[in-house]
């Protein structure tokens, strides 16, 4: 069975209408009317984080790190000095831990001063 | 000297960048008549919640703006968002379908041929506002998008999300339907 569709059939006065109605659509301007006013008093406020933000962050994870290896001496002694003595192949002594937390404060900080410099 | 219209692309890029509100609102003023007007058709012309929907529809089109990667029309992603919008409403809320004694018969004879061009085609574009209340929602989408958008078949499958063989389907059916329901316009066309 040959069934073409019946669209095809018969004639295009409906595709007519249909390009004709759309023509005339297009041409039709739905004025403003104060809505893009509208639109734009609802859309979100910009969130963006302070620029202060990540320098801070940084110095109280270093912080919270110190304070955690000063609050814990026999498991920093345990755990870091050994992990260090695997790399190092000694143990490190009470001056190297000093140096250690010297060239720390000083890369955190030189950090900070490099993140907050005003161009 | 006339200045050159800033290009979308452009007015995307600096709403992106740097937050430009204004650009954004300048998008908002070039596009909102397309956007209203499809929302309105998609509607069947309650402009009210057409209206919030298109406000829905720049809202998200804001907060999304940074995935618009330029690979169609920003007309044609926004048509995308505000038939998702559209979509979404139609779930909450029961389409209202036609009365099943609204038949061919309620609409209008065509006027006799000596009734002027204009009033015929001008009748004929009042029918067939009516008739295509009788279409599904995809349909009259299709319709939509092909017809009073005059986008393509493919850009008519990316706003809907669908395969180009489904809106070809879909304009098929919607046709079958707008005949039936205009019957008495295509009999007084083949006389």
């Amino acid at each position: 069975m040959n069934r073409q569709p019946q669209s095809e059939q018969d004639g295009d006065w409906l595709e007519q209408a249909l390009r004709t109605d759309g023509r005339a659509y297009r041409s039709t301007y739905v004025a403003d009317d104060g809505f893009s006013s509208r639109v734009l008093q609802v859309l979100p406020r910009a969130v963006t984080a302070p620029a202060w933000r990540k320098p801070v962050l940084a110095l109280l994870w270093t912080g919270a790190a110190i304070a955690a290896l000063l609050a814990v001496p026999s498991l920093f002694d345990d755990v870091f000095r050994g992990a260090v003595a695997m790399f190092v192949g000694h143990r490190l002594g009470i001056g190297d831990i000093a140096g250690l937390l010297i060239a720390l404060g000083a890369a955190t900080w030189g950090t900070l001063i490099y993140a907050l410099r005003t161009d | 000297m006339p200045s050159t219209p800033v290009s979308d692309a452009a007015l995307i890029a600096r709403a992106v960048v740097s937050d430009d509100r204004h650009a954004f609102g300048e998008l908002v003023r070039r596009h909102q008549s397309a956007v209203r007007a499809t929302l309105r058709k998609l509607t069947g012309g309650n402009v009210a919640l057409a209206d919030d929907l298109a406000q829905e529809t720049f809202l998200l089109a804001y907060r999304n703006l940074k995935s618009f990667r330029q690979e169609a029309r920003f007309s044609t992603w926004l048509y995308r968002i505000a038939y998702n919008a559209f979509l979404a409403d139609a779930r909450k809320t029961k389409e209202v379908p036609l009365p099943e004694d609204m038949d061919a018969d309620d609409f209008e004879s065509p006027p006799q041929e000596n009734v002027q061009a204009g009033e015929r085609a001008s009748t004929l574009s009042i029918d067939l506002e009516r008739a295509m209340a009788v279409l599904s929602g995809a349909e009259r989408a299709a319709i939509v998008q092909c017809y009073h958008n005059d986008l393509t078949h493919e850009e008519a499958a990316l706003v809907l999300g669908c395969p180009v063989g489904t809106v070809k389907t879909h304009i098929l059916r919607a046709k079958d339907k707008l005949r039936a329901r205009l019957g008495a316009w295509g009999h007084g066309n083949e006389a």
